[in-house]
C-alpha cells in the first residue's frame, strides 16, 4: 500500500494546479490519470485562452498545461499514467488499475479533478463510422495530425463545437455547417464570428436526424425542430458530409465521488450530477475534495484556480500551512475566481434567455446569437466597433460581456482599456494614437479586434484581420474579401503581412478593399 | 488524411515510418501514431462489426473510453486501438464479434 498526503486524481488543470500546489507547500503528492498523457483537454487545445493575465489569457491552451506540467516537475510530483481511478474507499483508500495491475494507495485528503465526459444524442446511425465525439476529432487533429474528415456537420455551438469547428478549418477540413436544436449560439459570440466570417452557415433550431451511408457516414440530414425539439416533418436537408461531430455538452464525472460515499446533488446549472461541495470544493465525506469540471462544467481557467483552492484546504487542515496564511490565499483565489465567473455566459446564468442588453446597456446582437455574426446596423451600437479615427485605429467587434481582457495589456500606446471588472466590453480612447503594430489584433482570444485606415489611399480603405490558417498569402496577392457573414463582397489586395514571435502565430493580414467597404470586410480568400 | 501543414502546430512529434498490417494487407504509418490515427490517415473508418447485429464501428471517443474502435491486435482481440501505439510489424485485424473474419464467417456458416 502506497501512502501519501494527498491523493490527486486527474492531470488535468485543476488536478496538475491542485498538486504544485500542495507540492509547494511541502506535501507528498501522487497522482493519478488514466490516459497515456497528462494535461487533460489542454493539449487539445490551440487556441488563445480569455481571462486576463493571472488566468494565463492569451495563451494557447497547450502551452498552460506545458508549464503545468514543467511545474510539477520541478517539484518532483509524481504523475503516474496509465492508471484509471476505479474507485474510493472507507479511509481514503483509492483502488488503481495500472497497466495489468491493481494497487492500492492511501492518503490523509484526496482531490477528485476527473473532469468530464462528452454527451451524446441518439439518431439514426448514431453510431456509424464517421460519427465522432468533439473530443475525438481533436485528438485526431491537434495530437495525431490526421483530418477527422474531408466535410464535416458540426452538432452543437456551445464554445467546444465552436472551438473546434475552427480547429477543423485550420487543420483543412470544411465545415458544412453548425447546428444547433436551441434557437442560439451557446457560446461566445466572437468564437461563433471567426468561424461565420469564414463561411460557415449556422442552423439554430435544428437536429440531426439521420446518418446516411452504408458503411461509414455518406451525408447528414438535418431538420428543423419545433419549441420541444421534435423535428418537424418537411423540413429536413440533406448535406454532403463524410463526418458527423458532436459537441452537444459535457456532463461532470461524478462517479469516484459516488464511490466515496459523498452526498451528489443533480444541478443543471453545472452539468449534471455533481457531489455537494463547499467553498473549498469539500465533498460531504471530510477530506475528499472535487474540483474543476467533475465538480461543475466550467473552464480551465477556473479549474486552476480550483484545484489550487482544494489544495491549500488540504494543506492547512493538515498542518502545512498557517490558519492566517490560508486565509489570504483563499481571499486572493477567490478573488481571482469571481473575475471569471461574470458575464452573459457565467455559471449563474447559465440557461437565461432574458438578456436584452449588455452590462453598459448596448442592445445584444440578435443576429450573433442565431447566425454568428453581426449585421451592420448592429454593429453600429457599439462605440469600439465604429471608431472613425484619422489613419489606422483598432476597430473591436466584441459586443458580449465576457471575462477577458489581454486587448488591454497588449496595447502598449494605451489606445484600448477594458478596467478592473474584466467582462466589461473594451473601449477605445480616440486621443491616443494608434501605431498600427497589429498586437491587440493577435492578442485577442477572440480575433474580434481589426485595424482600419479608411482613407488609406484615394478611394480605397486597408483592413487589417487577424489571420490563422495556411498558407498565409503574400503581399500582393488578389482575392475577395469577405464580410462578417462570409459572402464575398468586393475586391481584395493582400498589402501586407505582419507576424513576429510575440503574435505566437497570428498572422496580421492587412488588405485594401475599396472605401465604401472597409466596415463591412473581414476576412480574405484568394 | 495526414495535416500537411498547420497554422499553429508545428510538429506533431511523429518519427520513422512504420510497415504493419491490416488483415494482412502491408500498410505504414509513423512513430508516434496510435494504431487508429494511423488507419484513420489511410482511410480506414470501419474498425469492427458488432457481435448480434453486424453493424460497423469505428472510432467515437478517441480516448479510450468508448469501446467502439477494438480491433484485433497482434492476436489479442478488444485493443483499444485509439490509445495503443503503433508498432513496427503490428498484425492489426478488423474484429467480428470478438473475432476475425475468417473464425466469424467459418462459425456463421
Ligand atoms: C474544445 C474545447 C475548448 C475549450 N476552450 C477553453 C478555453 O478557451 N478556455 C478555458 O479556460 N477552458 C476551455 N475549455 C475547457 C477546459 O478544457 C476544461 O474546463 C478543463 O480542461 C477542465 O479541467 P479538469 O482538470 O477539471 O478536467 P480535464 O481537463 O478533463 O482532466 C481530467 C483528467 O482526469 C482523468 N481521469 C478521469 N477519470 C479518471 C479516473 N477514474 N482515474 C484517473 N484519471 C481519470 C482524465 O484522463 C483527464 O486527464 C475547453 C474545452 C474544450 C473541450
Ligand atoms: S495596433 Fe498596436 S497601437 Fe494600435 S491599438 Fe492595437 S496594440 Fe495599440
Ligand atoms: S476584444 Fe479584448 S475583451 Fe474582447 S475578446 Fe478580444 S481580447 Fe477579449
Ligand atoms: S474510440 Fe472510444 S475507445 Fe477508442
Amino acid at each position: 500500500m502506497m501512502r501519501h498526503d494527498l491523493i490527486v486524481i486527474g492531470a488535468g488543470p485543476a488536478g496538475l494546479s491542485a498538486a504544485i500546489e500542495a507540492a509547494r507547500l511541502g506535501m507528498d503528492v501522487a497522482v493519478f490519470d488514466e490516459n497515456a498523457r497528462p494535461g487533460g483537454q489542454l493539449f487539445k487545445q490551440i487556441h488563445k485562452f480569455f481571462g486576463s493575465k493571472e488566468h494565463h489569457a492569451k495563451e494557447r491552451g497547450f502551452r498552460i498545461g506545458e508549464d503545468l506540467l514543467a511545474d510539477a516537475e520541478k517539484l518532483g510530483v509524481a504523475v503516474h499514467l496509465n492508471a484509471t481511478v476505479m474507485g474510493i474507499y472507507e479511509g481514503r483508500e483509492v483502488l488503481v488499475k495500472h497497466e495489468d495491475e491493481t494497487v492500492h494507495a492511501k492518503a490523509d485528503a484526496i482531490i477528485i479533478a476527473t473532469g468530464a465526459a462528452e454527451n451524446m444524442i441518439p439518431f439514426t446511425g448514431w453510431d456509424k463510422p464517421g460519427v465522432i465525439g468533439a473530443g475525438a476529432a481533436q485528438a485526431l487533429m491537434n495530437l495525431q495530425g490526421v483530418m477527422p474528415g474531408k466535410r464535416i456537420l458540426m452538432v452543437g455551438s456551445g464554445n467546444v463545437g465552436l472551438v473546434v469547428s475552427f480547429q477543423l478549418l485550420q487543420a483543412g477540413c470544411e465545415v458544412a455547417a453548425v447546428i444547433d436544436a436551441a434557437p442560439r449560439i451557446g457560446g461566445y459570440g466572437v468564437h461563433a464570428a471567426k468561424v461565420a466570417r469564414t463561411g460557415v452557415p449556422f442552423y439554430t433550431r435544428h437536429t440531426v436526424v439521420e446518418a446516411l451511408g452504408k458503411d461509414r457516414v455518406e451525408g447528414a440530414v438535418i431538420a428543423e425542430v419545433d419549441d420541444h425539439f421534435q423535428p418537424i416533418p418537411g423540413t429536413e436537408k440533406t448535406l454532403d458530409v463524410d463526418t458527423i461531430c458532436i459537441a452537444v455538452g459535457l456532463s461532470p464525472m461524478s462517479q469516484l465521488a459516488d464511490t466515496a460515499g459523498c452526498d451528489l446533488v443533480l444541478d443543471r446549472k453545472r452539468g449534471g450530477t455533481v457531489p455537494v461541495i463547499d467553498e473549498y470544493g469539500e465533498t460531504s465525506v471530510p477530506n475528499v475534495y472535487c474540483a474543476g469540471d467533475a465538480a461543475g462544467i466550467e473552464e480551465a481557467s477556473t479549474a486552476m484556480i480550483l484545484g489550487r483552492i482544494s489544495a491549500i484546504r488540504a494543506a492547512e487542515k493538515a498542518g502545512f500551512l498557517g490558519a492566517a496564511e490560508f486565509t489570504a490565499r483563499a481571499d486572493e483565489y477567490a478573488a481571482s475566481l469571481s473575475k471569471l465567473r461574470r458575464g452573459m455566459f457565467a455559471p449563474q446564468n447559465k440557461g437565461r434567455t432574458d438578456m436584452t442588453e449588455t452590462d453598459e446597456g448596448y442592445p445584444l446582437s440578435k443576429s450573433l446569437l442565431a447566425h454568428g455574426f453581426l449585421e451592420p446596423n448592429e454593429v453600429s451600437a457599439f462605440p469600439c466597433a465604429t471608431v472613425h479615427e484619422v489613419g489606422v485605429h483598432p476597430v473591436i467587434e466584441c459586443t458580449q460581456n465576457i471575462p477577458c481582457n489581454p486587448c488591454q495589456d497588449a496595447c502598449r500606446f494605451g489606445c484600448i482599456t477594458v478596467g478592473d471588472d474584466i467582462v466589461k466590453l473594451p473601449v477605445i480612447d480616440e486621443t491616443k494614437r494608434c501605431t498600427g503594430c497589429g498586437m491587440c489584433v493577435a492578442s485577442c482570444s477572440g480575433q474580434a479586434i481589426f485595424l482600419v485606415d479608411e482613407a488609406y489611399e484615394p478611394g480605397y480603405a486597408s483592413v487589417g484581420i487577424p489571420y490563422e490558417f495556411v498558407p498565409v498569402p503574400k503581399a500582393g496577392a488578389r482575392g475577395h474579401a469577405l464580410n462578417r457573414a462570409g459572402a464575398p463582397i468586393c475586391d481584395a489586395e493582400v498589402v501586407s503581412v505582419k507576424y513576429t514571435k510575440a503574435m505566437d502565430k497570428t498572422v496580421l493580414l492587412t488588405m485594401k478593399v475599396p472605401a465604401e467597404f472597409a466596415s463591412e470586410a473581414r476576412f480574405y480568400r484568394d | 488524411m495526414r495535416i500537411k501543414q498547420h497554422p499553429i502546430i508545428d510538429d506533431y512529434g511523429k518519427g520513422a515510418q512504420i510497415s504493419f498490417t491490416l488483415d494482412g494487407k502491408p500498410m505504414v504509418g509513423y512513430e508516434g501514431d496510435s494504431i487508429a490515427a494511423a488507419l484513420h490517415a489511410a482511410g480506414i473508418m470501419t474498425h469492427r462489426y458488432t457481435a448480434k447485429r453486424h453493424t460497423p464501428r469505428g472510432v467515437f471517443c478517441c480516448i479510450g473510453r468508448c469501446t467502439d474502435c477494438v480491433m484485433i491486435v497482434n492476436g489479442q482481440p478488444n485493443v483499444r486501438t485509439c490509445i495503443t501505439p503503433l508498432e513496427e510489424g503490428m498484425e492489426v485485424q478488423t474484429q467480428y464479434g470478438v473475432v476475425n473474419r475468417e473464425q466469424w464467417e467459418a462459425d456463421h456458416q
